[in-house]
């Protein structure tokens, strides 16, 4: 009994539309947090830069990278909940109107509704039927006859379709996360750097630190930056030749806002940079005073000819701090940690010197490399399809309501007359309805009734 | 020879006489210096769109050749231009002239931050590779009908939380404005409509964010802060099915809202930085 009454709570919290303003509200809210606090950032950087308090917060609730947290997961997934409940209460409702037809009009129910008026037409009914019938239909949608007999009842609707639009929007917000839900799991985001002349499958993954094989091969002929005459960057261009099996598939140039797809994969234009290759160091011994030449390949532990040393360069730089170009180099001598420091490849600066060694850069091999990021989506066409169901549906919202209007008349007996009753009701922008609905009436009474002048007493 | 910057000078002096006019028309309680506020709207809109175009027919000459759409200072010269067209074609829509104040004013306020702020850069610069698409004016020229019809709505919340709080006191110098429950319609129309706007700007800088950096999503401050604003809009568009929900509480959420959307212009360019950086001053 105890759990049905849970289960029946928690179904009902879920329908309320209540839930749906304080979960858009709860999600701005985080939202704002995410912004001010920067995303992404590492965990050193902010044990640095936070009190240990805060530290504390920040990491218990992944306040540093929020958006994938699996609470604000959990909003999206109760606001989808949200979504699909009150859809499920609601459109059965929404269908029985939309399926309702009148057989009847009953004229003290309308004049129950709180726009309605009453007049007697100067006219006998089958004149009534056609003025009010040439009348009504403009702005308010032909008048369609009920089938009864001692008395004339019409209908008028417009906009029927228009309370389908809410359904429209909500279905198409889900489409768009389900979108999003199959791209996280079936596609993967990465980068490429590849290297000008040469040629790779390998793709860096985004949030992984594993990466992943193409099929076919990238290569990148050429990259070139363009300027305009004030010195700002006018286009990014890589001329990329696909190859797989040997075989050369597809070449072309890839720019900015100009993506290329091969078998599912885009490829980006997005960075580019300078990298070393290699570079010819002299290394003086300052101990022994012995002078040793070697070319360094960069990331690879050397060894240093004649002793146990080893020296690598780990880090390049085009241009460090406005001095040149520059290698970070760290010598491992054994029994110690390694030793690093910049060392400037054009200049002489304090000697030049790591750990027992005075470095100096004879010669280097640098590259262009082209930045690509790497996608596959295949959940993209979802969101795309959403995005538009999403404007349509909004659009109708806006411009389109549910207007009907109901119209019951009767001859008097013994008479020429015919009293008219109408009403009318709608879904949105009601203020405007009661004033169009008003210069109806104001027009049906001025051109059928004996006071409207153009009948004749 | 008659230059763009010349015609916005004139353009910014336009909308503070507009402003006036309509400020004075609410203050003597007279239509007809609100109609000449209109008349006034309507002239400058016109110019101001010569300017616009010609300000696009002169980063041509200067061999750049894109829409006036690209800067801090384009983009507040259009935010004028689009608050002033959408006020007035509701004023024409609806009939209610007592509104103008407050559009007037934001439109002259934009222009004259866009002309007289320092360090405000009203050069026609080239575009930036990442810049550089037909997505810059769909996405730019959606955003900002949304943004200006939450300004309009900015406005009429005011208007609306003022008159609330007077009414049942004898003060009549809001007589001229429509009922409450007017009022609070208007307010919902002029929503929903920057609603859809904004929508369409968030999916166009979505599609075009995709084209550009494989992305149609990456949490970045701008798109987040959009998002933002659209949810607290989307709570505002839900809560009035609510009862009790309609009027103030929607007024208040109406300027909530606008606070957000200026946070998502200014704010995240000047505090917060990220991929739309390139709309600073400079």
């Amino acid at each position: 009994m105890r759990k049905k009454g849970f289960w029946q709570g928690l179904y009902q919290n879920l329908a309320s539309p209540k839930l749906t303003v304080v979960i858009f509200l709860v999600l701005a809210a985080a939202s704002v947090v995410g912004t001010l606090l920067p995303q992404g950032q590492d965990l050193v950087h902010l044990q640095r830069h936070y009190g240990p308090r805060a530290f504390w917060f920040i990491t218990t609730f992944g306040l540093h990278d929020l958006y994938h947290t699996g609470w604000f997961r959990l909003l999206l997934l109760i606001l989808c909940a949200n979504l699909i409940i009150c859809t499920v209460e609601r459109l059965p409702k929404t269908l029985k109107i939309f399926r309702h037809h009148e057989e009847d009009v009953d004229p003290e129910k309308l004049l129950r509704c709180s726009l309605n008026c009453r007049f007697t037409s100067a006219f006998p009914r089958g004149v009534t039927e056609a003025r009010l019938n040439s009348i009504i239909s403009q702005g308010f949608g032909d008048l369609q006859r009920l089938d009864t007999v001692d008395h004339l009842a019409l209908v008028a609707e417009k906009g029927r379709w228009s309370p389908f639009m809410v359904y429209v929007v909500h279905a198409s917000v889900l489409l768009v996360l389900l979108g999003a839900l199959v791209g996280s799991i079936f596609g993967f985001k990465g980068v490429m750097n590849i290297l000008e002349g040469e040629a790779t499958n390998e793709v860096m993954l985004e949030d992984s630190d594993k990466g992943l094989s193409l099929p076919f091969q990238v290569r990148c002929d050429r990259f070139e930056v363009s300027y305009y005459d004030n010195g700002m960057p006018r286009e990014f261009r890589s001329d990329l030749t696909l190859t797989q099996g040997g075989q050369e598939v597809l070449k072309r140039e890839l720019r900015v806002n100009d993506p290329l797809t091969y078998e599912g994969v885009t490829f980006y234009q997005a960075s580019y940079g300078t990298i070393l290759k290699d570079a010819d160091v002299e290394l003086t011994d300052r101990e022994s005073g012995a002078v040793r030449r070697l070319k360094i390949p960069f990331r690879e532990w050397t060894d240093i000819p004649g002793t146990k040393d080893k020296v690598q360069i780990l880090r390049f730089s085009p241009d460090f701090q406005g001095l040149g170009p520059a290698i970070g180099v760290l010598i491992l001598r054994e029994g110690h940690e390694p030793i690093g420091s910049w060392i400037l490849m054009d200049k002489e600066f304090h000697g030049n010197v790591v750990a027992t060694y005075r470095v100096k850069v004879i010669g280097s091999q640098v590259a262009q490399y082209t930045g690509l990021q790497v996608r596959r989506d295949p959940g993209v066409w979802l969101v795309w399809l959403g995005f538009a169901a999403i404007i349509v549906g909004i659009g109708l919202i806006y411009y389109v309501s549910h207007r009907r209007l109901w119209v019951w008349a009767e001859e008097d007996t013994g008479s020429e007359t015919t009293t008219v009753i109408i009403a009318g009701r709608t879904n949105r922008s009601e203020i405007s309805f009661e004033q169009d609905f008003k210069r109806l009436c104001d027009r049906l009474r001025a051109e059928l009734t004996e006071e409207g002048g153009s009948g004749t007493k | 020879m008659i230059t763009s910057s010349i015609l916005l000078a004139i353009t910014t002096f336009a909308y503070l006489l507009c402003a006036l006019l309509y400020l004075s028309g609410a203050i003597f309680r007279r239509r007809a210096i609100m109609f000449w506020g209109s008349v006034t709207g309507a002239v400058t809109l016109a110019l101001q769109l010569v300017a616009m175009i010609l300000r696009w027919w002169e980063s041509y000459r200067m061999g750049y050749g894109h829409a006036p759409l690209s800067n801090l200072y384009e983009s507040l010269v259009f935010a004028a231009w689009a608050i002033m067209f959408i006020y007035l074609v509701m004023e024409y829509r609806t009939k209610e002239r007592a509104l103008g104040v407050f559009p007037a004013l934001f439109a002259f306020l934009a222009m004259a931050y866009a002309s007289f702020s320092t360090g405000m850069n009203s050069k026609i610069q080239p575009l930036l590779p990442a810049l550089k698409s037909n997505w810059l004016i769909a996405h730019v020229v959606t955003c900002f009908i949304g943004y200006a019809a939450f300004a309009v709505s900015f406005g009429i919340s005011i208007l609306y939380i003022a008159k609330e709080s007077k009414q049942g006191t004898v003060d009549g110098s809001n007589s001229l404005l429509p009922d409450l429950r007017r009022l609070d319609e208007l307010n919902y129309q002029m929503v929903l409509f920057g609603f859809l706007w904004l929508s369409l700007g968030i999916i166009t800088g979505s599609v075009w964010a995709d084209l550009a950096w494989g992305a149609y999503w990456s949490w970045d401050p701008k798109e987040t802060w959009s998002l933002i604003t659209w949810l607290i809009y989307a709570a505002l568009l839900h809560a009035r099915a609510m009862k009790g929900w309609r009027g103030g509480r929607v007024a208040w959420l109406s300027v909530i809202g606008f606070g957000c959307v200026l946070f998502t212009y200014f704010g995240v360019n000047f505090l917060l930085g990220g991929l739309h950086s390139y709309a600073n001053m400079k």
